[in-house]
């Protein structure tokens, strides 16, 4: 809409002429200019200038639509994640026209999570699916798509039952593999072709840091800036494809170490006393592990889900961020069928508080368990090497040096 | 009388003819007819009589404008004539009552609030909450007026704005004590909500200058919308700049705009903005986004944050109210005040801030009975 030409918006071939001289040929251009230089640029009166300012918003101004229009269609908002517990909470599952992201330490399962949501979403709208291709942009080589037939296997015995149907999911599914921040802005300026082409229900970036983080050093001056740039042009481009296609849009992030420095009271909450969180004054002058790519890019996601581990097997998802879900806590493993939450009975998960999405603590892998498993045991199991994570309050974490 | 013709509203070519021509000032234009002024300056009919009724609605002679607000010299009004008129215009709740005493009422009908902060905090809930607030008949003390929801960053989802709407007509029905109000509120339900609730989608700050050049139509269309949300107002203009002195233009442009908005047409525009954070001397800290000057475009500044777990709303800037700071919360009704610690037992969402009518003004006492 912003490159459409002066002319097609209904401006006089004279002053189109006029504003060519000053290089303003396609709406945008006009509109990024105030009225006075309107009046310069066009040769016209203040009066005039607005006219033509207000002709050629007509030309790209979006629709306005009663918000019913959309209750209408509320069937069709989210995309359901077969995790019955997560789509309560996020009413439906994980909504279209939004940017979802999952965020975490490495080998949590967020990739896992995005493979399981990529079969789900070729599946017929019968089963709960989106009948449609998935766009999957890697950028960590973290996709395997053996690991995705035996996630369709071991969830949808029945269906899979058939090798064609596999075949089929797999053949929905399209990889591009990117390496560089230059690469995936292409890509992503490609996209909405590729999703036309593809019949691409879902489109999945894993993950949004990696390219990021190999090449802009934010110790330096300026990176921060062009890097919280990129990202938002990132953010834009994505919204607006969710947005024109009705579809959802899953991206994931790492985690960083967050150097606090917080003073102990702002003077915004000195009139208010307020009692802080058990085990919360202890945090203040540790440093912790949070989400990366900081608060910018707290902002652009719309939904954040936050994946952390309470002990070797047990993995929780944190809902942190979300306009319609409370802040919520799930357990979950891993396992052959991709994520199985377990042992959400109870409902003291929810609660009206939250936190700052940008700067909730992480819970990371400590330790590694050296213990043989499975057949190779043969005599009762001795630690070899001490299995320590971090089991005490919420919010207790350690510092891995990530 | 002494203004010169080059700072005139008019066509620059115009000007130059004129200034050529040895006209300096308006003074020199004084009493001349159209036809005269066309031969002695070179310029074309149509133009000369738009140069001296350009100059007349300058002067605030004359009778009719045709040119509109454009040099025209408003009349003055006292302050009791405005008191009057705020009194009349109202104010639109929160369901918070502690945010809306601290905010004298609510927010205010014919002003500008700009609400900043952290991501997660609540500010497209508090925008949906007042979109649904708006609503509220007149006769149970609210508004009665319909909400344009301008979303930048795809945040507002129709389900939410379900839910509080059902919270809404359900708080609203238990209110309701006679006839006359539960006969108003036969039309108060979610459908209708949804209905009276305007959604635009912009992608960039393109799409959003040129929404806000056209609101002033569409307000004239809906005399009955008595709010309008910018959410976020921050986004667009957060990543597409590399000139910032063209995104200051911009965006002073823009804050002048809503702000005649807001007092032509009597209609409270809300604007969200985020956070950015600011090095300085080693440290970081968050700040309001889009620059210092930005500060100045809202008459009043909510900045929600964070304390550990704890919601809080600051009044960080207003004309009127005192800055204070009140805790709120985000339950799945939406946007309420913080319920005292409770008794031991199970936690259970707050009820609602207790009394509509009793936050708004003595309009309510004033109508006939």
């Amino acid at each position: 809409m912003q490159n459409k030409k002066l002319a097609r918006a209904g401006v006089g071939s004279q002053i189109c002429e006029r504003l060519k001289n000053h290089h303003v040929e396609t709406c945008k251009d006009l509109l990024s200019l105030t009225p006075l230089e309107v009046m310069r640029v066009a040769g016209q009166s203040h009066d005039q200038s607005l006219q033509l300012l207000k002709s050629v918003s007509l030309g790209c101004a979006p629709k306005i639509i009663a918000a019913q229009e959309l209750w209408l269609q509320r069937e069709d908002l989210c995309f359901s994640t077969s995790l019955r517990e997560l789509d309560g909470l996020l009413q439906g599952g994980v909504p279209r026209g939004t940017i979802t992201e999952v965020t975490g330490p490495s080998g949590c399962g967020k990739s896992q999570l995005c493979m399981m949501l990529s079969v789900l979403a070729t599946l017929p709208r019968s089963m709960g699916g989106l009948d449609s291709g998935v766009i999957y942009i890697d950028t960590e080589s973290a996709f395997s798509a053996e690991r995705l037939l035996e996630i369709a296997r071991s969830r949808f015995p029945d269906y899979f039952s058939e090798p064609e149907r596999l075949m089929q999911t797999a053949g929905r599914v399209h990889l591009f593999k990117e390496l560089t921040c230059q690469e995936v802005l292409t890509r992503l300026a490609q996209l909405e072709e590729d999703i036309i082409s593809c019949h691409a229900g879902l489109v999945i970036l894993d993950s949004v840091t990696s390219v990021v983080r190999k090449e802009f050093d934010t110790s330096l001056s300026g990176n921060l800036t062009h890097r919280s740039n990129l990202l938002g042009r990132e953010a834009a481009t994505l919204k607006y494809l969710a947005q024109e296609f009705r579809i959802p849009v899953v991206v994931t992030n790492q985690i960083t170490t967050h150097f606090s420095e917080r003073p102990s009271s702002t003077s915004l909450s000195r009139r208010w006393n307020v009692q802080e969180a058990p085990g919360a004054q202890g945090e203040r002058d540790s440093d912790y592990v949070t989400a990366a790519l900081g608060n910018t890019w707290s902002h652009n996601v719309n939904t954040r889900l936050i994946v952390q581990y309470v002990d070797a097997r047990l993995r929780q998802i944190v809902i942190a961020k979300s306009p319609v879900a409370p802040f919520a806590v799930l357990n979950y493993t891993v396992q052959k069928e991709g994520i199985r939450l377990e042992g959400n009975a109870s409902k003291e998960m929810m609660s009206a508080q939250g936190t700052d999405p940008g700067l909730h603590q992480i819970r990371v892998r400590t330790g590694l368990d050296y213990r043989l498993t499975g057949a190779m045991v043969t005599t009762a199991p001795s630690t070899i090497t001490a299995a320590t994570y971090t089991t005490t309050t919420v919010g207790r974490c350690e510092n891995t040096g990530v | 009388m002494h203004r010169t013709i080059a700072s005139l509203p008019l066509a620059p070519s115009v000007k130059t003819k004129l200034t050529s021509a040895g006209f300096d000032t308006c003074a020199d234009l004084k009493d001349l007819r159209p036809l005269q002024l066309c031969k002695e300056a070179g310029i074309s009919q149509e133009e000369a009589l738009e140069v001296l009724q350009t100059l007349r609605s300058d002067d605030g002679v004359g009778g009719v404008n045709p040119l509109g607000g454009a040099g025209a010299v408003r009349c003055g009004v006292t302050a009791l004539q405005l008191l009057q008129r705020e009194h009349a215009l109202g104010d639109i709740i929160t369901f918070c009552s502690a945010l809306d005493s601290a905010l004298g009422g609510g927010v205010p009908v014919g002003k500008t609030t700009e609400v900043c902060g952290a991501p997660g905090v609540g500010k497209t809930q508090l925008c949906v909450q007042l979109a649904v607030c708006v609503q509220i008949p007149v006769c149970v003390g609210g508004q009665g007026g319909q909400a344009l929801y301008v979303d930048t960053e795809g945040s507002f989802l129709v389900q939410r704005a379900a839910d509080l709407a059902q919270a809404a007509v359900e708080h609203c029905t238990l209110l309701a004590h006679d006839h006359e109000q539960q006969a108003a509120l036969k039309d108060f339900t979610v459908e209708n909500i949804l209905s009276r609730l305007w959604l635009v989608r912009c992608h960039d700050y393109v799409e959003l200058l040129a929404h806000c050049y056209l609101l002033p139509d569409f307000l004239t269309k809906h005399p009955e919308v008595q709010l309008v949300v910018i959410d976020s107002i921050a986004f667009p203009f957060r990543h597409d700049f590399e000139d910032f002195s063209q995104r200051t233009r911009l965006l002073n442009g823009l804050a002048q705009q809503l702000i005649q908005l807001a007092t032509e047409h009597s209609v409270a525009v809300v604007l969200t903005n985020q956070m950015t954070t600011k090095v300085w001397n080693g440290q970081s800290k968050l700040v309001p986004a889009l620059g210092e000057s930005w500060g100045h475009a809202a008459t009043q500044r909510l900045i929600l944050h964070w304390e550990g777990t704890q919601r809080l709303a600051s009044i960080y800037k207003s004309p009127s109210q005192m800055e204070a700071t009140v805790p709120y919360c985000i339950t799945e009704d939406g946007f309420r005040d913080l319920a005292p610690p409770p008794s031991p037992g199970p936690s259970s969402s707050p009820g609602p801030s207790s009394s509509v009518p009793q936050s708004k003004r003595p309009r309510v006492e004033a109508r006939p009975p």
